[in-house]
């Protein structure tokens, strides 16, 4: 017991003495923690709500879609396993301005009886009535319409085939309509996310679903050719809607794209599916949380790595000093890890508290589903990953400096032999070809190949993080959902400033831990004839170069990443903003090191000699 | 520019006037140097000693240009020098002047002839000269074998001699030793001081600021230095005429 | 009493230390094996070194008839072929106690700071002088006598025998100079009291 008292005591002293480095080690780690609990968090923030809006609104086991084909729509209500139907009921591509905006929406036609299959359950307001049109409700939020507001509707030409470009062309007056009321369904994913009925879709663009009665809707088509069917089935087995499907739907090999002179073929959608779509938004965005948080993870290991290799020099002889009392090795490596463990561990709470925190920012787009708002559970297995990866990056970061300083031996931990440093004899010898502020930045770097490494993957990981989020913008960019692009270019951006925050104190620190090791070498050199200035650039330049590595080694990391995360998705981001990343970067390093390089380098030359007697 | 030649009129190494070093304020101020006067003239080698406190590694620094003084002037080779930029100090410390310290402060993962031809690269030489230079002046100071020796397998007197190797390195007007022979025995003092006494012999100007007498008594004039004054000169005379026994105190 | 300080100025006549140095080296010489004066004289020089030159001619036999009239050595003459009878001197049981006890003897020349010490006082007591100026220049005196034997010492090779002699004068005389400063320290305080 008396161990780990004194463990915990020595730790704990140590940790009071830097309390600077023991909040970059926090910051570190808790970006990790945070971003990590709010990719788990998402997990199952939108299954559950599914579930109670199918069974508020009798969603439905599959729903048909078919262009101008009520029949062959209304044909499968006799196939077997089918239990219920509602519809076939029309849709009609309308252009909807609401307070400014103007949005598609893919409104059905429907009776003010309730249906069997699918009945939209109103969460505001009443259902349709006549001159009265229904939202759905993510939609009426984005629009930020209530009942009793008015909105103008007017026809749209109905895509061709799927996969068309959506037409922008409107037909026919506009019709002003009376919100009745705003409801939830089943049938379709919420807004942001395309409202597809089936196949019934405006390709990728921006659409919102909602309600008239049938008149009205057959009113605003102002060609038979424009309007769709469908019609909503409960099988006797739900879970096999997706079989159910694949039965009646054309086979996936026949391209409907190729040249299609006839209507597009009937579909049927499983409503496993439909979950799925309405999942989507929160599946990119999770998506991009979990890369983010390993990538910060990545991040904070090589902060932590450079930090404890800073402060290992001074805790040699306090280990000798341990060791020679009568501590074993076995304590020495304790109390080095007890610290960092610590500090992990209060970033693991930290991190699981903001994420906790952050989540409803994220989960806000999945209104529209019942019971949704708020729904983020932190569960058990959340907490164990988190403080799980908040440890492992302590130890990895600590564990080999750890190791190789419980193993010193007592005498030269005191002698503080292991101060020093490593000699590389070929890049000394080119070092005396090069001008003096590379021949100073080349044997400053030389003296802590390690710290240069990790200086080198940090800027390697952000770079790789930065072209990996430019690729998924692009991707986002290609498609023409605007809403949900905003939503998943949000978190892309918020990663990306955590990432590049997080690499630039990573940079400054690094710069001033470099400076405080060659304070000697600075001030020798400086007594030995080179200026402040050669000296202050070559401090920058060991930096800069390293930098300069690490961006050229994460353009290709990143699209490597991409590829991983994400094999769908084959845009590319645009050759000048790949191209720009790398002078970018080295630009800002030499940006951020300058200060901390200058510095050191004006420090009185006899005061750092005096102080420094090898 | 080099001690050997010598000119018609003996223009001054250095030269201070009034030079004055405070550190501190009010209370606490401190006069490390309080109105030197000094000249040192080429070839000569002059000693500074005085209690420990006395101001004279400062006296040193001010002179080589690694502090600047509060008050006063100093001259190198007939240039100002108290009012220089750092660059201009720099290439000061380049040219003229040759610095050897107390603790040797060489590079620890360079070896001995990578420790001496640095000056001349931080000069801008090429690697091939500076090297070649580097290589004589380490065979001037008897450590040519060493060559390829880490500062760590050096004992401490062949440690300082590579440091003065290094101080040679760009053929200063004056080497500054900051008590050169403080961290070693007395063995290794001997062979110091003889290195010393042989540089002072062809010629090269030295001032050596010590608190060792034998260190002193190689030189050719001693100046004391107390509270951050001079208090005393000594010329030293050279030669000796005595016999052996004379020294010794046998007599005939 | 045979004062053995180093530069002191009031001693006796020459033969004092110098000389019994000269006997205690000559008898140990004699230890060996017994010699004629000549061989002794060339054998002294030879062990000596450079010390030698301190020796004059005569000196040796000089030492040897008073070693022979101390009961320390004997002579004998022996006769040579085409030369007068010359002495050879061999070591008595007396003798060759005596060398044995200087060998023993471990009793070293006591340092004397007493005579300048006192200098100072009295110069302080009867107001004869400001005890500073004659420690400065007591010291300018010791600095040349320093340089003089260090510079000398440096002209040694390296593992010479005069060498280390002379490491022993500079550092006793670098010891002397530090106790100089020590009384100027002390004067000067003193000095600042009244």
């Amino acid at each position: 017991m008396g161990r780990v008292v004194l463990v915990a005591r020595l730790a704990a002293r140590d940790l009071r003495r830097r309390p600077g480095e023991a909040a970059l080690l926090l910051l570190a780690i808790a970006a990790a923690t945070s971003t990590l609990t709010l990719g788990l968090v998402l997990r199952g923030v939108v299954s559950k709500p599914y579930q109670s809006t199918r069974e508020a609104t009798a969603g439905p086991d599959v729903v048909v879609g078919g262009i101008a084909d009520r029949a062959g729509v209304k044909a499968l209500t006799g196939a077997p396993g089918v239990v219920a139907h509602s519809g076939p009921y029309p849709v009609v591509a309308a252009a909807l301005a609401a307070n400014g905006h103007t949005v598609v929406a893919q409104t059905e036609g429907r009776d003010s009886a309730p249906a069997a299959v699918d009945q939209p359950k109103p969460i505001k307001g009443a259902w349709v009535q006549s001159g009265g049109v229904v939202l759905e409700a993510a939609f009426a939020e984005a629009l930020g319409v209530s009942p009793g507001d008015r909105v103008t509707m007017k026809a749209l030409d109905a895509p061709r085939a799927p996969g068309a470009k959506p037409s922008a062309r409107t037909r026919g007056p506009g019709r002003s309509f009376r919100v009745a009321g705003v409801a939830v369904t089943a049938a379709a994913p919420p807004y942001p996310e395309p409202a597809c009925l089936a196949n019934l879709c405006q390709g990728d663009a921006d659409t919102g679903l909602a309600w008239l009665t049938r008149a009205d809707a057959m009113s605003l088509a102002a060609d038979k050719q424009d309007v769709g069917y469908v019609q909503n089935l409960k099988l006797a087995d739900p879970s096999a809607a997706p079989s159910f499907a694949a039965r009646y739907n054309p086979p996936p090999d026949a391209s409907p794209r190729a040249g299609a002179s006839g209507p597009p073929p009937t579909i049927l959608q499983p409503w496993q599916d439909i979950r799925e779509a309405s999942a989507n938004l929160v599946k990119n965005q999770r998506r991009a949380l979990m890369t983010g948080a390993w990538l910060l993870a990545l991040l904070a290991v090589a902060s932590v790595a450079v930090l404890v290799g800073g402060r290992m020099a001074d805790q040699i002889r306090r280990v000798g000093l341990i060791k020679a009392v009568g501590g074993t090795p076995a304590l020495v490596a304790a109390v080095l890890l007890a610290e960092y463990v610590v500090v992990a561990l209060l970033a693991a709470a930290t991190g699981l508290a903001i994420g906790w925190l952050t989540a409803p920012l994220i989960t806000e787009a999945s209104a529209g589903l019942l019971g949704s708002a708020g729904a983020r559970t932190v569960t058990f297995s959340t907490v164990g990953i988190v403080t799980g990866v908040a440890l492992a990056v302590a130890v990895a970061a600590t564990s080999v400096p750890a190791i190789r300083a419980a193993r010193t031996s007592t005498v030269l931990a005191l002698a503080d032999a292991a101060r020093q440093p490593r000699r590389t004899g070929w890049l000394i010898a080119i070092s005396a070809r090069l001008p003096v502020p590379l021949l100073l930045a080349s044997r400053v770097a030389a003296r802590r190949p390690r710290r240069i490494g990790l200086a080198v993957a940090s800027i390697a990981i952000t770079v790789s993080g930065i072209v990996a989020a430019l690729s998924a913008h692009a991707d986002i960019a290609d498609g023409s959902n605007s809403v949900r692009a905003d939503r998943l270019n949000q978190v892309l951006l918020a990663l990306t400033i955590t990432l590049v925050a997080l690499a630039a104190v990573n940079a400054i620190f690094v710069t001033w831990a470099t400076a405080l090791d060659a304070r000697h070498a600075s001030a020798l050199s400086r007594a030995l004839g080179a200026t402040p200035q050669q000296v202050s650039a070559g401090l920058s330049a060991a930096q800069v170069l390293p930098a300069l590595a690490g961006a050229a080694l994460g353009i290709p990391g990143g699209l490597a990443l991409i590829a991983a995360v994400d094999p769908d998705s084959t845009t590319m981001p645009p050759l000048w903003q790949l191209l720009a990343v790398v002078p970018a970067t080295v630009l800002v390093v030499a940006a951020l090191t300058a200060i901390p390089a200058r510095v050191s380098a004006r420090r009185p030359v006899a005061e750092a000699l005096r102080s420094e007697l090898a | 520019m080099n001690a050997n030649e010598s000119p018609l009129r003996a223009e001054p190494v250095l030269r201070t006037r009034g030079l004055a070093m405070d550190y501190g304020q009010g209370a606490g101020r401190v006069h490390a140097l309080d109105g030197i006067e000094l000249e040192v003239t080429p070839g000569e080698a002059l000693a500074v000693m005085g209690p420990s406190g006395c101001g004279k590694s400062t006296l040193l620094h001010v002179l080589g240009g690694l502090e600047r003084p509060s008050a006063g002037e100093v001259w190198v080779a007939g240039r100002r020098i108290d009012g220089l930029s750092e660059k201009a100090l720099a290439r000061l410390r380049r040219r003229a002047v040759g610095f050897v310290f107390q603790a040797f402060h060489l590079m620890d993962e360079l070896t001995a002839v990578e420790n001496v031809e640095l000056p001349a690269l931080l000069a801008g030489r090429s690697s091939g000269a500076a090297r070649r230079r580097a290589a004589e002046l380490l065979e001037r100071v008897g450590l040519a074998e060493r060559a390829s020796h880490l500062p760590s397998a050096l004992s401490g007197g062949q440690r300082q001699r590579v440091a003065i190797a290094r101080a040679l390195s760009n053929e200063p007007l004056v080497v500054l030793a900051d008590e050169p022979t403080g961290n070693l025995d007395s063995v290794a003092t001997l062979d110091v001081l003889r290195l010393l006494d042989s540089l002072r012999s062809a010629g090269q100007t030295l001032l050596i600021v010590t608190h060792d007498e034998r260190v002193a008594a190689t030189a050719d004039r001693l100046i004391t230095m107390r509270d951050g004054a001079l208090v005393d000169e000594t010329r030293l005379t050279r030669g000796t005429s005595g016999s052996l026994g004379d020294l010794v105190g046998l007599e005939r | 009493m045979v004062p053995d300080g180093v530069g002191v100025a009031v001693k006796e006549p020459s033969q004092g230390y110098q000389l019994r140095v000269v006997q205690e080296v000559l008898l140990a010489l004699l230890a060996a094996e017994a010699s004629h004066g000549y061989q002794l004289r060339a054998r002294l020089e030879l062990a000596l070194g450079p010390l030698a030159e301190a020796l004059n001619e005569g000196q040796v036999y000089v030492t040897l008839t008073r070693l022979e009239k101390a009961g320390l050595v004997t002579s004998r003459r022996v006769g040579q072929a085409d030369r007068p009878n010359r002495k050879v001197y061999e070591l008595t049981a007396l003798g060759r106690a005596r060398v044995q006890a200087w060998l023993d003897d471990t009793s070293w020349p006591k340092p004397a700071p007493a005579e300048f010490h006192l200098k100072l006082v009295a110069a302080a007591a009867a107001d004869l002088g400001d005890p500073v100026r004659l420690v400065d220049m007591q010291r300018h005196a010791l600095l040349g006598e320093l340089a003089a034997a260090q510079r000398a010492a440096l002209a040694e090779p390296d593992h010479s025998i005069a060498g280390v002699l002379l490491e022993g004068v500079v550092l006793r005389l670098q010891a002397d100079l530090r106790w100089l400063e020590a009384c100027a320290r002390y004067w000067n305080t003193t000095k600042g009291r009244r």
